[in-house]
C-alpha cells in the first residue's frame, strides 16, 4: 500500500544520485534505485526564467532494518527535495 | 572502452515541424564528442541527406544514412470488437490523434551499399501513403530490403550488405506492446517483422521519461530472448537541451493543436545529441550496471554502425574524378549524333562558312564531350523542339545563350557570336559544377510542358526539382502564437503587421522599423511569442516543387534521389536545386515567365481583330501577309527613350525607367547595357554614371591599357559584363578563358579578391605589362567584384524585352490585352488600365454580350491598316507621341475580372452569348446571384437594357441599375418556386435565341410573378459606380479614383505627372495619387529607401523617401491608399523625373479635414512643421568594397490591399450611399 505525503525532506547524494535522506527525524540509507526519471515543466505556463524540471527517483531504503520503497522528487528550478510516497 | 559511441537515429531540421538542428551542427557536435560515425535519419524523407554528406565529408567522418517511416495503421480486423472474437494480440485501443501514440515508427538504415535499395523504398513509402504522408507495411520494406545474408548469418543479423536494416525502437508496433506488457504480442509481431526483413535490430532508448528505463530493459530482455541483435540510441532532436521548447512548438504546429503535454513527442529534455561518456551512462542505467551487457549493447551497437557507414564522397558525386554524373538516355551514341546535329545547325543558321563559328565550334565541342555531356544537349534539345512543337513560346535564358552549340540545335534563339558572349561563363575546363540549361516558356503553359516531358520520358527518368520553405517572421509568428493559444484573427494582425523579413530580426524589427514603433507590438506582452518564434528561423517548415527545375535522367534515377510526389502530382525529388547538382544530376530549368505568356495573347488577339500575322521571333522575311519584327525599329526606341515603358518587360519599374531615359538606349546591344547596369552590383559600385558620361560623350572613355580597348570598347571603358573581366583577365594573364573564368568566381569574397590579386598581378607583370598597367587593371577588378552580371543572361533578357516594347508601340491594345490577362508585371491591373488610357486605348466597361474570358480587344470603327505595315521603309519619322499609338481600339472588361466568379459561370456566360435580357442571361448563364448582382452593379447590363448610371438619382419610370437587382431576386424567387420565366426550354447554348430587332423591353419578361415598375429604385451616382467598380472588379472603368478629389487638390495647387516635367529642379510641390508600388530594393548608401509610384490619372509620379523622413512618413507610405505627398522635383534626364519626398499624408484624412473645417485647416496642417522622429535602425550589412545595405532592403513591405470604401461619401456630391 502506498501513501502520498509531500513532506520536504534533506537529501545527501553522490554522482547526482541519492545516497540518504532525513524524512521525519529518521535517517534512512539509500539501499538501491528501482527508477529514475525526469519530467519536464509545462513551460509555457510558467512565468519567464527557466521553468527547471523534475527528477523523480525510487529507491529502496532503510532507517533500520525494514526495507520500504520511497519515491524522492527533485525541483531544479528550486533546488528542493520532497518525499512524495512510500510504500510500506 | 576507446571506441566512441555512434548515434544512428537522429532527426536533423530536414524532419519537418519535428527537427531543430542543422546537419552541419550536428556533425559538428559530434566531432567535438570525438565521433567518428553519424546517422541521419529524418522523418518521411532523405532531405538532409546530401548536405549531411557535405558536412560529414569536410569532417572527414563517415556517415550512415536512414529514414523514418510511419508503419501504417493495422486495417480494422475482421471481428474486432465482438466480444469473445477478439484474438488476444488484437486487443487495441484506438490510437489518439496527436501526441507520440498517434502512430507507429520505424527507423530504417541503409547498409554500406544500401543508398539505392533507401531511395527506392522512400519513394514507395511516398506513393503507398497519401501525398506528404508516407506509410510503410513490414512486407514493403521486405520487399526492398535486400537479400538473406549469406547463408550462415555471417552479417550478424544485419542483412545483405547492400540492404536495410529496420531499428524496432520504442516506437514501434514492437516497442509499443513491450510498454503495454504483452509480452507474447511482442514476441509475435517481431516473429513477423523478421520473417519479412533480414536485418532487423531492436532499438533501446531511454530520455530519463516516465518508464523509459522499464520499457528498454524489456525491449533488451526480448531482443536476448530471441536472439534479435540489440542497439542504443537516443533517437536524437536536438543539439542541445535547451532546444526541447522550440521541439515542443513544432509538435503542437505540426498537429494543429495548442501547446499541452498530451500532444508533445516527449517528456524531457534528453533527446540531444549526448556524448560518448552520457550514452555509457545510458547503457549502464538499461543494463543494470551489468558491465558485461553493457559492452555487449555497446559493441553492437558499434558494429551496426560499422556495418552501415559508408565514405560521404560516394554520393557527392560531382567530387569524384572524373565526376561520376547521371547522364541522361537517348537510345543510341550521343557523341555523333550531336556532331551532325550541329553541322546541321551550321548550315541552317547560315553560319557554315564561318570561319570563327567553326572555331568556336570545336572548343565548345571538345568540352561538351570531355565532360561527356553530349547527351545531355541532345535531350534539352529534344525538349525545347517538342515545347515549340506545341506552339509554346519558348527563349533561352542565363549563361547558356553564351553557348554556340546551343544556338546551332534550336535550344536558343540568340547568337554568341552577334553579341561576343563566351561559352566559358557556361560551361569550362575550370568549372565544377554542371552545365544549367535555363529555358523560358509561357507561364500559363508551363505544366503542360512538364506533362510532355513526363509522358516522353516516363516517370522513372525524370523528376522536378524540390525547394524547402523556412520559417520566417511572418510564419513563424502564426506558428508560435498558434502553439500558444491566441486567437486566430489576433494571430493574423500580429502576422500581417511585419514585413517579409527573417524570422531572426523580428525582435530588431520592433526597435528598428518605424511602422512597427508605431504599431506598438514590442509593447504588447508578445516577447515569449516573438522570442520563440526567432528561434524558428530557417528551419525547413515544408516542401514545395521548385519554380523551374526539372531532372532529366535515365532509368537509374529512382537510384540516386528519392521522388515523392508534388502537390500537383508531379514527381519531385526530394532535394533541391544544390543537392542534386552535388549528387551528380543534370538538370534543366523550364520557367515560367508570364510575360511570354501576355506575349503569346497579344498575337492570338492581333490576328483575331486584325487579322495579321506578327512573326515575333523573326526581323526580316519575304512573306507580306507577315508583319517581321526588325530589332532596330526607331519607332519602339522612340517610346522606350520617352521612358512609356510601363508593362514592358524588365523596363518598367520605377528605377528603370528614370534609366532609360537617361540611358536613351537605340539598338538591342543598349538594351543589354541597360538591363546589365540595372543589378544591385552594378549600381552600388556606381558604375552607371561613368558609363552615361561616356556613353554621352561628356567624358573621354578611360582604358587601363591599350589592349584592353578591345574588350571594354562596348561599354565606354566601364566593366559591365563578367565576360569582360574574362577578357581582361585573359588578356593580362596570357591564359585562356577557362582560367578565367575561374578567377572570377574567386572574386565573391575578400579573401578570394587578395588570392587572385597574389595570382593574377605576377602574371600580368610576367606577360610584359608595366607596374601602372597592372595596377589599374586590377583596380577594375577588385572595384567590380563579383557584381556585375553575365552579359550572356542580359542578351537573352533583352530580347522579350525589345519585344514587348515593340508590341506596346504597335500593337498597344493587343499588348495590354496580354498584359492584363496574364498579369506578367510589378503593377496592379489599375495601373495597366490607366497606361493604356493614356495611350489612346479606349477602356470599355463589362458588357454580357460583349465580354469575353479574357480581356479583349475591340476595334473603334473603320479598320485601319497598322502603319508598320503599309510600309517600314517610310522615310518620314513622325514625332512619338504616346496618345496616338493605341488609337482606334478598346479593351473590354472580361468575365473572370469579376470578384467571386467561378471559372465555370465564366464559360457559361460567354458560351450563351448573346441574351436578350437580364432573364434571359439569369435563365441561360445561370450565374450564382451574388455574381449577377455583381455583374449588373458595374453595369454589364447597361447597353443591353440601356440603362444611364450618373446623373440624378430618382428618375421615375426609367429603369436602374438597382431595379435590375431588385428583379434578381424576384427571379431567383420564381426559380425557386419552380416558375419559369419566359422561353427557358432548354439548356442547348447553340440554340441561340433569334435576335429581337427592337430594343429589349423595359418590363422584363417575368411573366406572372412580381411586378416590379421601373425606376421605383435610384440609380446609382458616379461615386458609388466607381465603388463597386474597385470593389468588384479592382478597376475604376468609368471615373479616376483621384478624379473625386480634384476640387481639394486644385485648392491646393497639387502638380499633375504631366506637368511635372515643366517644374524645374529643386522646385519644391504637392503631388497626389492612388499608390500603385511600393519598393525598398538594396541602394548603395546603406539605407532603406522606400520607392513609392503614385498614379494619378496623367502618369505615374515616383517618389523616393530617405530615411531621414521615414520616420514620420513610413507607417503613412505603407498603410494608406490615396496619398499626398509633398516632394523636391529631381530632373533625371531629358524627359524624366522624379522626386524626394519630404513629407506625406493620407489623402482621405485630408479631404475630410477639408469638409468638416474648410482648406485653410488644411493649409494649416500641411504648413506645419515636420516633427522629428527617429528613423530606421538596424546595423548596415558591409561588404568589404564599401557598399553597404540595409537588413531591411529588398523585401516585400507590408502592404495592405486598397480598403473596400475609398473615400467618404462627400455630401456635396453624391449623397447617402446607401440604396
Amino acid at each position: 500500500m502506498s501513501r502520498l505525503y509531500g513532506d520536504p525532506i534533506e537529501v545527501w547524494t553522490r554522482d547526482g544520485e541519492p545516497t540518504q535522506f532525513v524524512w521525519r527525524d529518521r535517517l534512512y540509507l539509500v539501499r538501491r534505485v528501482l527508477d529514475h526519471w525526469v519530467v519536464a515543466r509545462e513551460w509555457w505556463k510558467t512565468s519567464e526564467g527557466d521553468p527547471g524540471e523534475r527528477k523523480f527517483w525510487r529507491v529502496e531504503a532503510s532507517p533500520g532494518r525494514e526495507v520500504g520503497s520511497y519515491e524522492l522528487r527533485y525541483d531544479t528550478a528550486g533546488n528542493a527535495w520532497l518525499l512524495l510516497r512510500a510504500w510500506d | 572502452m576507446a571506441a566512441p559511441f555512434p548515434h544512428l537515429s537522429v532527426c536533423s531540421a530536414y524532419s519537418m515541424r519535428f527537427g531543430t538542428a542543422f546537419p552541419r551542427a550536428l556533425v559538428s557536435r559530434a566531432v567535438e564528442h570525438g565521433m567518428d560515425i553519424l546517422a541521419l535519419t529524418d522523418r518521411d524523407g532523405l532531405y538532409g541527406a546530401i548536405k549531411h554528406a557535405h558536412a560529414c565529408a569536410e569532417a572527414r567522418i563517415s556517415a550512415v544514412f536512414g529514414v523514418n517511416l510511419a508503419l501504417d495503421a493495422l486495417p480494422p480486423l475482421p471481428g474486432f470488437g465482438v466480444p469473445g472474437l477478439d484474438l488476444p494480440g488484437r486487443r487495441r485501443a484506438p490510437a489518439p490523434r496527436t501526441g507520440p501514440d498517434a502512430e507507429d515508427r520505424v527507423t530504417v538504415l541503409a547498409r554500406a551499399k544500401g543508398w539505392s535499395r533507401l531511395c527506392r523504398l522512400v519513394t514507395s513509402a511516398h506513393y503507398a501513403g497519401e501525398r506528404g504522408t508516407p506509410k510503410v507495411t513490414r512486407e514493403l520494406i521486405g520487399e526492398w530490403a535486400g537479400g538473406r545474408d549469406d547463408g550462415h548469418g555471417g552479417d550478424h543479423g544485419f542483412g545483405a550488405e547492400d540492404g536495410l536494416v529496420v531499428l524496432l525502437g520504442p516506437r514501434s508496433d514492437v516497442g509499443r506492446a513491450v510498454a503495454e506488457r504483452r509480452d507474447e504480442h511482442a514476441r509475435m509481431l517481431l516473429g513477423l517483422w523478421r520473417a519479412a526483413v533480414p536485418g532487423v535490430v531492436i532499438e533501446l532508448v531511454d530520455q530519463y521519461g516516465y518508464r523509459d528505463a522499464t520499457t528498454a530493459v524489456r525491449m533488451l530482455g526480448l531482443a536476448e530472448s530471441m536472439g534479435v541483435p540489440a542497439v542504443l540510441t537516443n533517437a536524437v532532436r536536438y543539439l542541445d537541451p535547451v532546444d526541447h521548447q522550440v521541439g515542443d512548438v513544432l509538435d503542437a504546429a505540426r498537429q494543429l493543436v495548442p501547446l499541452h503535454p498530451r500532444h508533445l513527442d516527449r517528456t524531457t529534455s534528453h533527446a540531444y545529441l549526448k556524448g560518448t561518456k552520457e550514452m555509457r551512462q545510458v547503457a549502464n542505467k538499461v543494463c543494470g550496471a551489468d558491465q558485461e551487457r553493457v559492452s555487449r549493447l555497446l559493441f553492437t551497437t558499434r558494429r551496426l554502425a560499422e556495418a552501415c557507414s559508408m565514405n560521404p564522397e560516394e554520393l557527392l558525386a560531382l567530387r569524384s574524378d572524373p565526376p561520376n554524373l547521371h547522364l541522361p538516355e537517348i537510345g543510341r551514341d550521343p557523341v555523333p549524333l550531336l556532331r551532325h546535329r550541329v553541322e546541321d545547325g551550321l548550315i541552317s543558321r547560315g553560319l557554315d562558312r564561318s570561319g570563327d563559328a567553326r572555331r568556336r565550334l570545336r572548343d565548345e565541342m571538345a568540352i561538351i564531350e570531355r565532360k561527356r555531356l553530349s547527351g545531355y544537349f541532345i535531350a534539352v534539345a529534344g525538349i525545347t523542339d517538342m515545347i515549340r512543337g506545341m506552339g509554346i513560346r519558348c527563349a533561352i535564358r542565363g549563361s547558356g545563350a553564351g553557348s554556340l552549340v546551343n544556338y546551332l540545335i534550336g535550344i536558343g534563339e540568340v547568337n554568341p557570336l552577334d553579341h561576343a558572349l563566351l561559352m566559358e561563363r557556361f560551361l569550362s575546363e575550370g568549372r565544377v559544377g554542371l552545365p544549367d540549361i535555363d529555358v523560358d516558356v509561357e507561364s500559363a503553359r508551363r505544366l503542360d510542358c512538364y506533362k510532355a516531358i513526363f509522358e516522353r520520358y516516363g516517370e522513372a527518368r525524370v523528376a522536378c526539382v524540390s525547394m524547402m520553405e523556412t520559417y520566417r517572421a511572418r510564419s513563424a509568428i502564426r506558428d508560435v502564437a498558434g502553439a500558444m493559444g491566441l486567437p486566430p484573427h489576433e494571430i493574423d494582425a500580429i502576422a500581417k503587421a511585419f514585413p517579409h523579413i527573417r524570422a531572426k530580426q523580428i525582435t530588431a524589427s520592433l526597435h528598428d522599423l518605424p511602422e512597427l514603433r508605431d504599431s506598438r507590438l514590442g509593447e504588447a506582452g508578445l516577447d515569449r511569442v516573438f522570442r520563440l518564434a526567432e528561434r524558428l528561423d530557417g528551419l525547413p517548415r515544408h516542401i514545395a516543387m521548385h519554380p523551374c527545375g526539372v531532372l532529366i535522367g535515365n532509368a537509374g534515377l529512382h537510384d540516386r534521389t528519392p521522388v515523392e510526389r508534388s502537390l500537383l502530382d508531379f514527381p519531385m525529388s526530394q532535394f533541391d536545386k544544390d543537392d542534386v547538382e552535388e549528387a551528380g544530376l543534370l538538370k534543366l530549368d523550364v520557367l515560367g515567365v508570364r510575360m511570354q505568356s501576355a506575349m503569346a495573347y497579344a498575337l492570338s488577339e492581333i490576328k483575331r481583330v486584325d487579322d495579321v500575322v506578327v512573326a515575333l521571333d523573326t526581323q526580316r522575311g519575304e512573306d507580306t501577309g507577315i508583319q517581321y519584327v526588325p530589332h532596330d525599329d526607331q519607332d519602339t526606341y522612340d517610346m522606350i527613350c520617352a521612358s512609356r515603358t510601363l508593362g514592358c518587360f524588365q523596363i518598367e519599374s520605377p528605377g528603370q525607367r528614370e534609366l532609360v531615359a537617361k540611358l536613351e538606349p537605340r539598338t538591342l546591344h543598349d538594351l543589354i547595357v541597360d538591363i546589365s547596369l540595372f543589378r544591385p552590383g552594378p549600381v552600388n559600385s556606381d558604375m552607371v554614371t561613368p558609363y552615361l558620361e561616356a556613353r554621352h560623350g561628356w567624358r573621354r572613355p578611360y582604358y587601363p591599357h591599350e589592349r584592353l580597348r578591345e574588350a571594354l570598347k562596348e561599354t565606354h571603358g566601364v566593366v559591365v559584363f563578367h565576360e569582360q573581366v574574362l577578357r581582361i583577365i585573359e588578356v593580362m594573364t596570357g591564359r585562356d578563358l577557362s582560367f578565367a573564368e575561374k578567377l572570377r568566381r574567386t572574386l565573391d569574397t575578400s579573401e578570394g579578391r587578395e588570392r587572385v590579386r597574389k595570382t593574377f598581378v605576377p602574371m600580368a607583370k610576367a606577360n610584359g605589362f608595366d607596374d601602372t598597367a597592372v595596377e589599374r587593371a586590377w583596380q577594375v577588378l577588385d572595384a567590380f567584384g563579383a557584381f556585375g552580371f553575365c552579359k550572356a543572361h542580359a542578351a537573352a533578357f533583352a530580347l522579350p524585352t525589345y519585344q514587348s516594347a515593340w508590341l506596346k508601340r504597335h500593337h498597344a491594345a493587343a499588348f495590354f490585352a496580354g498584359v492584363l490577362t496574364h498579369e506578367p508585371g510589378m503593377y496592379p491591373p489599375r495601373v495597366i488600365i490607366d497606361e493604356a488610357r493614356q495611350c489612346g486605348v479606349k477602356i470599355l466597361p463589362l458588357d454580357i454580350n460583349k465580354s469575353g474570358k479574357d480581356w479583349r480587344v475591340e476595334r473603334l470603327g473603320l479598320r485601319v491598316r497598322p502603319a508598320a505595315l503599309e510600309g517600314a521603309s517610310s522615310p518620314v519619322r513622325r514625332e512619338f507621341k504616346v496618345g496616338e499609338i493605341g488609337k482606334g481600339y478598346a479593351l473590354r472588361v472580361p468575365f473572370s475580372a469579376v470578384k467571386g466568379v467561378s471559372e465555370a459561370e465564366v464559360e457559361r456566360m460567354v458560351a450563351g452569348q448573346p441574351y436578350t435580357s437580364l432573364a434571359d442571361f439569369w435563365d441561360r448563364a445561370r450565374p450564382s446571384r451574388p455574381t449577377i448582382e455583381r455583374i449588373v452593379q458595374v453595369g454589364g447590363l447597361d447597353a443591353l437594357h440601356d440603362l444611364q448610371p450618373g446623373g440624378p438619382r430618382w428618375r421615375p419610370g426609367v429603369l436602374t441599375r438597382r431595379d435590375l437587382i431588385a428583379q434578381v431576386g424576384a427571379l431567383e424567387r420564381a426559380s425557386s418556386i419552380g416558375v419559369r420565366s419566359g422561353p427557358r426550354a432548354s439548356r442547348r447554348y447553340t440554340a441561340r435565341p433569334a435576335r429581337v430587332a427592337e430594343p429589349p423591353s423595359v418590363q422584363l419578361p417575368l411573366g406572372f410573378t412580381e411586378h416590379l415598375p421601373p425606376g421605383e429604385l435610384p440609380e446609382m451616382t458616379e461615386t458609388e459606380m466607381v465603388e463597386a467598380e474597385l470593389e468588384i472588379l479592382g478597376i475604376d472603368i468609368s471615373r479616376h479614383v483621384i478624379s473625386f478629389h480634384d476640387e481639394l487638390l486644385d485648392a491646393l495647387g497639387v502638380v499633375r505627372s504631366r506637368d511635372l516635367l515643366k517644374q524645374r529642379n529643386g522646385a519644391e510641390v504637392l503631388v497626389a495619387g492612388v499608390k500603385v508600388a511600393t519598393q525598398t530594393p538594396a541602394v548603395r548608401s546603406g539605407q532603406r529607401v522606400i520607392f513609392t509610384t503614385l498614379d494619378d490619372s496623367t502618369g505615374p509620379i515616383d517618389l523616393t523617401f530617405f530615411e531621414s523622413v521615414q520616420g514620420r512618413c513610413a507607417a503613412t507610405v505603407f498603410g494608406s491608399w490615396l496619398m499626398l505627398a509633398r516632394g523636391v522635383v529631381r530632373r533625371t534626364g531629358t524627359r524624366a523625373v522624379s522626386m524626394r519626398a519630404v513629407d506625406c499624408w493620407n489623402l482621405v484624412d485630408l479631404e475630410r479635414l477639408w469638409r468638416a473645417e474648410g482648406i485653410e485647416a488644411v493649409r494649416a496642417l500641411l504648413s506645419q512643421a515636420p516633427e522629428q522622429v527617429a528613423g530606421v535602425g538596424g546595423r548596415k550589412i558591409e561588404y568589404a568594397n564599401g557598399f553597404r545595405l540595409s537588413p531591411y532592403s529588398d523585401l516585400g513591405p507590408a502592404v495592405d490591399n486598397p480598403p473596400r470604401q475609398l473615400w467618404h461619401a462627400s455630401p456635396g456630391s453624391s449623397g447617402p450611399t446607401a440604396a
